[in-house]
């Protein structure tokens, strides 16, 4: 990468270069049939020019031809965008304990045997079909540039996830656990998913209206999606944020505190900078209700004459690759804070309401303005505190901006998921639409 | 190229082997607001093994050509380990070890035109749809991905195929004080760069009706009875019925498999699917899946009764139905799974007037804005709608999501119109995205619908 940089200086340009590689194993399960192990490894480097106030990008796999790849560069610096920012020069960062050597002996028997072990014992309390995935996944990458910064992570992580199907197909209540190398699903988990899937194997048909709403950690992405949008140094830029003037305004719930914090090295993917270099810190989005920061990268931070908070990082709202996407503010390691009440006197606290286990169509609706409506999948309907059976064909609307104003309580227990780290949350005054 | 797979492949200790090689070659340009905010020219390549071993069979995606042994070490491993804990051994159905070069011949090939014309091109695009106060932003980009895929197998296959994709398509936002509305534009496909030209009125009506979004009453959530428009209708296709239609979705869900057997009554009588990419011109189109299966048109859906499914050739064998090229990768990084082409509701007896006449009262919804399925229950959104009272279109309305069964759904399809049309630009998402997803319908009539509301 080095070579690269300096063939860059000779165009006086400054260059940045981020290269990442990746191993991953995946091992799935469905109906207790071992149905696939699938490997990838995986190269690849991507590189920004600025010359000129401009900005170009281009990235390869094919780390051997850095000509190519410098020409493509220099194409998109001259056509390209305006560039609003230098490159950075960080020094020396916080070493991070983000890999676990002990996941290099980790191997793709021992992922089928966990899934196996799983399968059995939750096969043993539910008659509800058991599927199951398993992965490893080690990466290292590297940011470089001509101002001098030089930063290298390696990382690893462990991920299991059990999903217990419903009668009718796919939806089903599901959890993992994650870690940065094995960890042994336990008995706790098996019987949380089972108890929950259990009554579900009857119907409920609960009336359309206003009611308690459990959001289980699993569906918060439906909400959490909005509210990353919303507070975006980009949404702020491009007017697209209803919360844009709200800055130190209480506009939640005062038990509602959301913070990123890349830095926590107890959970897997941690990191100290982000992928443009910048060094990582805790930023907290959400104080108890009140909203204290939006996060930047290097690109919105220069546009809105902020400082950049260290979320230049390189994800899609939906995943993506790495290497193909320009840095962009994103808030990867979401935490929300967990509250005092333990998930069953949540639902105990429930006279009538439903528990969305998953959602569907998340991706669907005005997400800047934090409109969502959004299927249940699952969706449990509670009655007095007891679960009383899944609902089919149900709906839950709103506007986050109005529903995180409504919350009852939080669970004490936060879990990873897809969206962020984070507990169950119970809101009341929730618009639920179904058939009856 | 081929040789060197060949050669790769002769290492192979396998029962049957085969090896992709692609390079993908990516042009993105991108607007937000007024400013020009992204550009990049992009080569990659990579390599995808699958190996079949003992009835267990495997894949591993690398980049470097130097992994190529551990390649085929880790994949027979893997192939090895399913052999050991699988009851039910994998085969592979019977296919013709196809030899062919497929390099399609478009009109105007978009690595002809020069970066600065595709620039220019958005811009005018961007500048239309912002053209009004209340437009707040945009955010509209260029596409143009170029795949090259080289194909071997220990069978004797050899096939060669380019995939040219290209699309304009974005998001237009609109403001009015707290107010925010958004409305998706799209126009693309695999033709050519010809298909982008002189797209202004596309862009121009969806400015429109973001505008007017901000004027809309939200729908109110309950049971409606909707016609869906081509595009919605499309995605409904698409998203509950079509993903059961794709065998490895069904193969190990017995409630599922059980449910959709070849001769199932699932729909209304009237309904009939299709999906056939074999049609020069679409966005679905290609000649060979990836595994060097040449996609033939597969009838699903006949009278309501199930007639047909999309396989890949372990899934052909496992179920003993006809393989018919329908697996197929996102590129180099993922091993082929098995998607739709361009599935479509074939066109009713219905006119557009009588099928707005049958309605009566209820709700004119359009356009899709996303959707999932997760079992036999589907969501999508609508990025706008009227409401329709003795048979005529009166006031628009916003914020529709819809849910449902998919089997209650497609019973409760009662009149399907006499007009068609496929969509531009695709993005499914089963595990990795298929940009090339086409999917489409006449207009439709549905009974008691599941809608959210606000």
């Amino acid at each position: 990468m080095e070579k690269l940089l300096a063939l860059a200086q000779a165009q006086e340009a400054q260059a940045e270069s981020y290269q990442l590689d990746t191993d991953l194993d995946i091992v799935t399960f469905e109906n207790g049939r071992l149905k696939d192990i699938s490997s990838s490894l995986q190269s690849g480097l991507s590189l920004r020019l600025i010359k000129d106030r401009k900005i170009g990008f281009t990235y390869t796999r094919n780390l051997t031809d850095r000509e190519e790849l410098l020409r493509n560069g220099l194409v998109t610096l001259r056509l390209g965008a305006e560039a609003y920012f230098d490159f950075p020069k960080t020094g020396s960062l916080p070493e991070l304990n983000s890999y676990d050597p002990a996941i290099e002996n980790l191997t793709n028997t021992e992922l089928a045997a966990e899934c196996q072990r799983v399968h059995r014992a939750l096969s043993g309390l539910t008659k509800a079909q058991v599927n199951l995935y398993a992965y490893k996944y080690v990466y290292r990458q590297q940011v470089l540039n001509t101002s001098g910064t030089d930063l290298q992570t390696k990382g690893s992580s462990y991920h299991m996830q059990a999903t217990l199907l419903l009668p009718g197909g796919s939806s089903g209540i599901h959890r993992g656990i994650t870690g940065k190398s094995f960890l042994s699903a336990s008995d706790e988990l098996f019987n949380f998913l089972a108890e929950l899937t259990n009554p579900a194997f009857r119907e409920a048909q609960p009336k359309t209206g206003n009611m308690k709403v459990l959001f289980m950690p699993e569906a918060l992405y439906g909400l959490t999606w909005r509210l990353k949008a919303g507070t975006s140094g980009k949404s702020v830029y491009q007017k697209e944020s209803p919360v844009a003037d709200k800055l130190g305004q209480k506009i939640f719930d005062e038990k509602l505190t959301v913070y990123d914090d890349p830095l926590n090295d107890q959970m897997p993917m941690a990191v100290a900078f982000d992928s443009e270099g910048t060094p990582c810190r805790k930023l907290t989005i959400v104080d108890r209700g009140v909203l204290k920061n939006f996060y930047y990268d290097l690109e919105y931070a220069g546009r809105m004459k902020a400082q950049p908070t260290g979320h230049g990082n390189r994800s899609g709202v939906s995943g993506g690759d790495p290497i193909t996407i320009k840095p962009n503010p994103a808030l990867d390691n979401l935490y929300i804070a967990p509250g005092s009440h333990s998930f069953e006197n949540l639902v105990k606290a429930m006279d009538r309401g439903i528990i969305a286990g998953g959602v569907l169509g998340a991706h669907s609706g005005n997400i800047p303005n934090g409109d969502f409506s959004i299927g249940l999948s699952p969706g449990l309907y509670v009655e007095n505190g007891v679960i009383q059976g899944r609902v089919s064909e149900a709906m839950i609307a709103g506007n986050i901006y109005d529903l995180l104003k409504e919350i009852v309580a939080i669970e004490d227990t936060v879990y990873i998921t897809y969206g962020g780290t984070c507990p169950s949350i119970l809101f009341d005054n929730v618009r639920v639409a179904t058939r009856n | 190229m081929i040789e060197k797979l060949k050669a790769i492949l002769a290492r192979a200790d396998a029962d049957y082997a085969d090896l992709r090689y692609e390079t993908k070659r990516e042009t993105k340009i991108s607007f937000n607001g007024p400013d020009l905010s992204h550009v990049t020219v992009s080569n990659t390549d990579g390599y995808v093994l699958r190996i079949l071993k003992g009835g267990g069979f495997s894949t591993l995606a690398f980049t470097r050509e130097a992994d190529a042994e551990k390649a085929l070490r880790t994949a027979l491993e893997n192939a090895r380990l399913i052999a050991k804990n699988s009851r039910q051994p994998v085969r592979l159905a019977a296919a013709e070890a196809v030899r062919d070069e497929f390099l399609p011949k478009l009109e105007e090939d978009p690595r002809q035109i020069g970066l600065d014309e595709k620039i220019e091109l958005t811009k005018k695009y961007n500048a239309l749809a912002r053209s009004n106060p209340l437009i707040a932003t945009t955010s509209i980009g260029y596409s143009e991905t170029v795949r090259e895929k080289h194909f071997a197998s220990t069978e004797g296959a050899v096939v060669r195929e380019d995939l040219v994709t290209v699309g304009i398509s974005g998001l237009i936002t609109s403001r009015d004080g707290n107010l925010i509305q958004n409305a998706r534009v799209a126009v693309g496909g695999s033709a050519g760069f010809q298909i982008l030209r002189s797209r202004e009125e596309e862009f121009e009506k969806k400015k429109k009706i973001v505008l007017d979004l901000l004027k809309a009453q939200s729908v109110p959530g309950g049971v409606h009875n909707v016609i869906l428009n081509n595009s919605l209708a499309g995605v409904f296709t698409h998203e509950a019925f079509g993903h059961f239609s794709e065998a490895d979705l069904i193969e190990d869900n017995p409630t599922m498999r059980q449910k959709m057997h070849l001769g199932a009554k699932l729909g209304n009588d009237i309904l009939n699917i299709v999906d056939d990419p074999t049609k020069y011109g679409q966005l679905g189109f290609y000649k060979y899946d990836d595994e060097g299966i040449p996609v033939a048109a597969v009838p699903l859906l006949r009278n309501g009764v199930l007639c047909g499914r999309l396989h890949s050739r372990r899934t052909a064998a496992e179920f003993g139905e006809p393989v018919n090229g329908h697996c197929v990768a996102e590129d180099f990084g993922y091993a082929p799974i098995i998607r739709m082409g361009t599935i479509f509701i074939t066109p009713g007896k219905d006119t557009i007037e009588s099928l707005f006449a049958k309605l009566d009262d209820g709700l004119y919804i359009l356009d899709a804005k996303g959707g999932q399925t997760s079992g036999e229950n589907f969501t999508f959104g609508a990025q706008y709608g009227y409401r329709v009272k003795n048979g005529k279109v009166t006031d628009m309305v916003r914020d529709i999501n819809l849910t449902g069964n998919l089997y209650k759904t497609m019973q409760n399809i009662t009149a399907i119109a006499d007009d068609f049309r496929l969509t531009e630009t695709g993005g499914c998402g089963k595990g990795q995205t298929n940009i090339r997803s086409c999917h489409g319908a006449p207009h439709i009539l549905v009974q008691n619908v599941v809608i959210g509301g606000k």
